[in-house]
């Protein structure tokens, strides 16, 4: 889908369209730490609102699978260092780049920063600090989902969680320090060991021949280093780096530790970015790097990954069950939901290299399922914390058996908390649904063992109907200490504007899905040039 | 061509007359020690100086004056030895001799706060800067010693000089370990002595390379050779302040004024640094396969001792004490790589370190000066409030120190462990980004307590101008480097590519 007004649009604009999204926060940044208090909130709502334009302008202006290398569009680069003092050295650059995969979660990520933005409104201290590292943030999610070359993505994946630990750490609830501090290590550590996985890869890209001696120029780039053809042993080796990697930002089981601490103590936009964007961070590394750049190496891992996927999410599901604080509920659903993503990664790769058309069809729709369940639970999720959020301002707490009777006192926040919930555990007719069809569609013709994942799916339901239960319809309490009071039109403008497109999708995924499916036919074709 | 040349040749341009004046007067045998050699005598000018009036003034003009006789004359135009062979300019002494300098600048500036109105102290300020840039150019065992005990002995009496109590008692730490490292060197020296009948470095090198050829049948004089070449480790890592050799840095830093503790992290560190390149990649070069994995075992415990007891300190002067520690650890795995990767890492890195510590510590100097206490993590809490400028520039140095992105501690890190990578070590690699990782513990308690926690009292903190101008300086260039490293860069790949021609 490209639209000729989109596309002339995006010629007129004065630099490269990528360049200019990732420098327009910078600037907004500098501008709200100038302004502070006073004007910092008005300058982020333009920015921000500037971006989701720019970032639908690029969608439907620029084709899926472009015509640069990769079947990307508005390539750029621009080099950072270059480790000799000769022209042939090996040099760091920044690659910027994208594709339909990398568009989608553009425009999510700007869409969940914009409604972050909107539902930042009950921070009040220090507000230009806030905006300030709130658009820095911004720039680095965007940079995460551009860059082609692994030091640009790693530069991007580390800017992201300095503003992250600030925003956690100085605007969290009680004990969010503890939860900062947590949040940066386990997340760098798994960064650090996927760097060295980096080094390996760009070690290996010399292509040693049998007498030892370099054929070629190492190299970062990742266009490069997948036409390569690596061996599929070195494959490995960097594909076990990256689950370390994106494995915690995603988070599967052993690594999940960090999530419920930083998103139960971060403030409300904090958790909504946190959960919205990066740990789609983590599935997109997953098929940026995995299953696009080193497909051999994750068909080999696959029957391990759907495991931990399978169990992830139904292990998440009953320690959501467990839980009594509302924000730590949605937290665990998180976890729950994205180990789907993991499972369509998984099945993709084991079926993307059959010969039996079938087979690939169904990896064909677990692979966009895995896209579209990112997106779906990008929107979902941020109107679920808003929510969660906005229950501590309306009913004084967030303790799930202390609310008692949402649906009397507050009628249009128990309305948006019921949609979302419903969308959640994927009711048909919201974009969940759509996204777990497909992916449990295309996994068990794949490995006809995924379908235990469907128990995660009744237990998701159970808990959240009992949740509902317990919040929404249950009796007023009448000697309780917290009045439940109506929460006001200017809080609830970002989850419901949130919503539209959860419904919208709900009944026209090929909205987003029309951007991906191109480029995954090009990668099941074995990747364009 | 490198970036900064245009520069210095229109320096140079402009500075024809004075090097003319200078080339018809001074035998030549002095010019390339020149810069040396000034100091030297601005150091004499500024004690007597420093009898009546505010020294200051001078030091900053004999360095400002060191600093234009390097740019001046160019080892690549004119012959780079002085004083026969003993002492050598070219592109890895001036890229060390320049850190020095600006440190040189650095320490100066931020001793208008404490102790630059004496002139005792701008005398030994100045006669250490001296002996350190003649460290970095020494090719002599003998010279190198004499150098190095030029640039220690002042820095032994500043830390005494501090204005707390315990500086004695950090001093004579300091002294005592510095007197047992000159001893080593000394025994190193005379065994390389017995064995080769020499002790300049080229010469040095051709016997190990004929040596290391044919071994058989000279076993002794390998290994006596290979204890001489420990001894020069331990030695000189002792001022570097890597294992084993590390006990004296916590005190010393934490109880000398903040102006010597930024030279002697700062400078007199990186001519540690320097002075064991040079032994090693001249005088063992062919000796590499031994010694490559002994650095390397010293990088990871060095590293793993810093970040350690880093974690475990509560005052801060301490903290980065022991983070420099953990610095040359992961300067060293640079070394331990011995590529030409490696050696332009340590270099690069080198550089960084010394820019980013120094801000370091002028700036929690400065703040103890003010407070008239030690500061712990308890006085930071709520710095963004009470100082935001300065509380901002400390949380970049941290994350700087720390390795993340938009700072040049990223560039700095990320080099050094290609350089493993590429040679082969990338367990050395991981090591490193582990530690890497655990390093953050301390970092991010800075950026825990300056930027989240309130402050016990409100009032507004106003630290000192030019020290905190000083930082600023700092600061920008950390930044500034993150996105042009190649600026420092390619200095340091043309120095390294001296020991792989």
């Amino acid at each position: 889908m490209q639209l000729d007004f989109a596309t002339n649009l995006l010629n007129l604009l004065p630099m490269n369209v990528l360049v200019l999204m990732l420098l327009v926060p910078l600037v907004g940044a500098l501008f709200a730490y100038l302004l502070g208090s006073k004007g910092a909130r008005a300058i982020t709502l333009i920015i921000t609102t500037l971006e989701l334009g720019l970032a639908g302008l690029l969608i439907i202006g620029t084709p899926s699978l472009g015509s640069d290398p990769g079947g990307m569009s508005h390539t750029v680069s621009y080099m950072l260092a270059r480790l000799g003092t000769d022209s042939t050295a090996p040099v760091f650059e920044i690659i910027l780049g994208v594709d339909g995969i990398s568009m989608v979660m553009i425009l999510l990520s700007n869409l969940v920063v914009w409604i972050a933005a909107i539902g930042s409104n009950h921070i009040k201290e220090s507000q230009g600090l806030y905006y300030t590292f709130f658009l820095v943030l911004q720039t680095g999610l965007l940079g995460v989902f551009m860059s082609l070359d692994l030091i640009g993505f790693f530069i991007f994946w580390e800017l992201v969680l300095i503003p992250m630990f600030f925003i956690i750490g100085r605007w969290g609830e009680e004990g969010c320090r503890h939860a900062s501090i947590k949040f940066f290590i386990y997340t760098h550590l798994g960064s650090a060991v996927m760097l060295v996985g980096f080094f390996y890869l760009y070690f290996m890209s010399s292509m040693f021949d049998i007498n030892g001696v370099a054929t070629q120029v190492p190299t970062f780039s990742m266009i490069a280093l997948r036409d390569l053809g690596l061996d599929p042993w070195i494959q490995i080796g960097f594909a076990l780096a990256i689950f370390m990697g994106a494995g915690v930002k995603l988070p599967v089981f052993p690594l999940h530790n960090w999530l419920p601490w930083a998103h139960v103590k971060a403030p409300t936009p904090g958790s909504v970015i946190l959960a919205g964007i990066l740990l789609k961070m983590g599935g997109y590394a997953f098929i940026r790097l995995g299953l696009w750049m080193v497909p051999d190496a994750i068909a080999r891992l696959a029957i391990p990954f759907a495991i931990v996927a399978i169990f992830t999410c139904i292990y998440a599901a009953f320690t959501a069950m467990a839980q009594t604080d509302m924000k730590s509920l949605v937290a665990y659903t998180s976890i729950n939901h994205m180990s789907w993503v993991l499972l369509g990664v998984a099945a993709y790769a084991a079926g993307a290299g059959s010969s039996d058309p079938t087979i690939q069809a169904a990896a064909n729709l677990a692979i966009q399922g895995s896209i579209f369940m990112m997106f779906s639970h990008g929107t979902i999720i941020s109107v679920m914390f808003i929510v969660a959020g906005q229950l501590k301002y309306n009913a004084g707490t967030r303790e799930i058996p202390k609310i008692k009777g949402l649906m009397e006192k507050a009628p249009k926040l128990s309305a948006v908390l019921i949609i979302a919930s419903l969308a959640a555990f994927g009711l048909p007719g919201f974009s969940g649904f759509i996204a777990e069809a497909l992916i449990i569609f295309g996994a068990i013709v794949v490995y006809n063992w995924s379908a235990l994942i469907g128990f995660g799916i009744f237990v998701t339901v159970g808990y959240m109907l009992w949740m509902l239960n317990r919040i929404v319809f249950s009796d007023p309490d009448a000697e309780s200490e917290n009045p439940i009071t109506e929460a006001s039109w200017s809080d609830l403008v970002a989850p419901i504007l949130m919503l539209i497109p959860v419904i919208l999708l709900g009944v026209w995924p090929d909205l987003v899905l029309d951007f991906v499916k191109p480029v995954i036919d090009a990668m099941l074709a074995g990747g364009s040039p | 061509m490198l970036q900064l040349d245009a520069i210095a040749e229109s320096l140079r341009l402009l500075l024809t007359p004075l090097s003319d004046l200078i080339l018809t007067y001074v035998p030549t045998e002095w010019i390339m020690s020149l810069p040396a050699i000034t100091l030297v005598l601005f150091g004499m000018i500024a004690l007597v100086v420093g009898m009546r009036y505010n020294p200051l003034g001078i030091s900053f003009i004999g360095v400002i004056l060191a600093i234009f006789e390097m740019l001046m004359f160019d080892p690549r135009v004119m012959s780079g030895y002085s004083f026969g062979t003993l002492f050598v300019r070219d592109a890895f002494s001036d890229f060390f001799m320049y850190i020095v300098l600006i440190v040189a600048i650095l320490v100066l500036l931020s001793s208008t706060l404490w102790g630059g109105d004496k002139g005792a102290y701008n005398f030994l300020l100045l006669i250490s800067f001296a002996g350190a840039l003649w460290v970095i150019m020494a090719t002599d065992l003998v010279a190198l010693f004499l150098a190095w005990e030029i640039m220690s002995t002042p820095t032994y009496i500043l830390v005494a000089l501090g204005p707390r109590r315990e500086a004695i008692d950090g001093a004579t730490k300091y002294f005592v370990m510095g007197l047992l490292a000159t001893m080593l060197m000394l025994f190193g020296i005379a065994l390389t002595f017995g064995v080769t009948g020499t002790t300049e470095l080229s010469v040095l090198s051709e016997y190990v390379n004929t040596l290391w050829a044919s071994p058989v049948g000279n076993e002794p004089a390998a290994y006596t050779l290979l204890l001489a070449m420990v001894l020069f480790l331990v030695s000189f890592g002792f001022k570097v302040g890597i294992f084993p050799g590390w006990q004296w840095v916590p005190d010393a830093y934490a109880s000398a004024d903040g102006s010597v503790t930024a030279y002697l992290a700062g400078g007199s560190k990186k001519t540690g640094v320097s002075a064991l390149l040079r032994i090693l990649m001249v005088g063992f070069f062919f000796a590499r396969i031994e010694w490559a994995p002994l650095i390397a075992g010293v990088a990871i415990l060095t590293m793993i001792i810093g970040n350690v007891l880093a974690l475990a300190q509560k005052d801060i002067m301490k903290m980065l004490a022991y983070s420099s520690i953990a610095m040359m650890g992961y300067l060293f795995i640079g070394v331990a790589a011995a590529n030409e990767i490696g050696m332009a890492a340590a270099g690069f890195h080198a550089f960084t370190h010394a820019i980013m510590k120094t801000a370091a510590f002028i700036l929690i100097w400065a703040m103890s000066f003010k407070l008239t206490k030690r500061i712990t993590y308890d006085d930071l809490a709520g710095l963004s409030k009470r100082a935001p400028a300065a509380a901002a520039m400390f949380a970049i140095l941290m994350l700087s120190l720390a390795g993340m992105p938009l700072t040049v501690g990223f560039w700095s890190k990320l080099v050094l462990f290609q350089s493993a990578v590429v040679a082969g070590m990338w367990w050395l690699a991981l090591i490193g980004l582990l530690n890497s990782v655990f390093s953050l513990g301390y970092y991010l308690r800075v950026l825990k307590f300056t930027y989240m926690e309130e402050p016990k009292d409100d009032s507004k903190l106003n630290l000192p101008m030019i020290p905190m101008v000083t930082v600023a300086i700092c600061v920008i260039a950390v930044i500034a480097l993150f996105i042009f490293p190649n600026v420092i860069l390619d200095y340091a790949f043309e120095a390294a590519q001296l020991f792989f021609p």
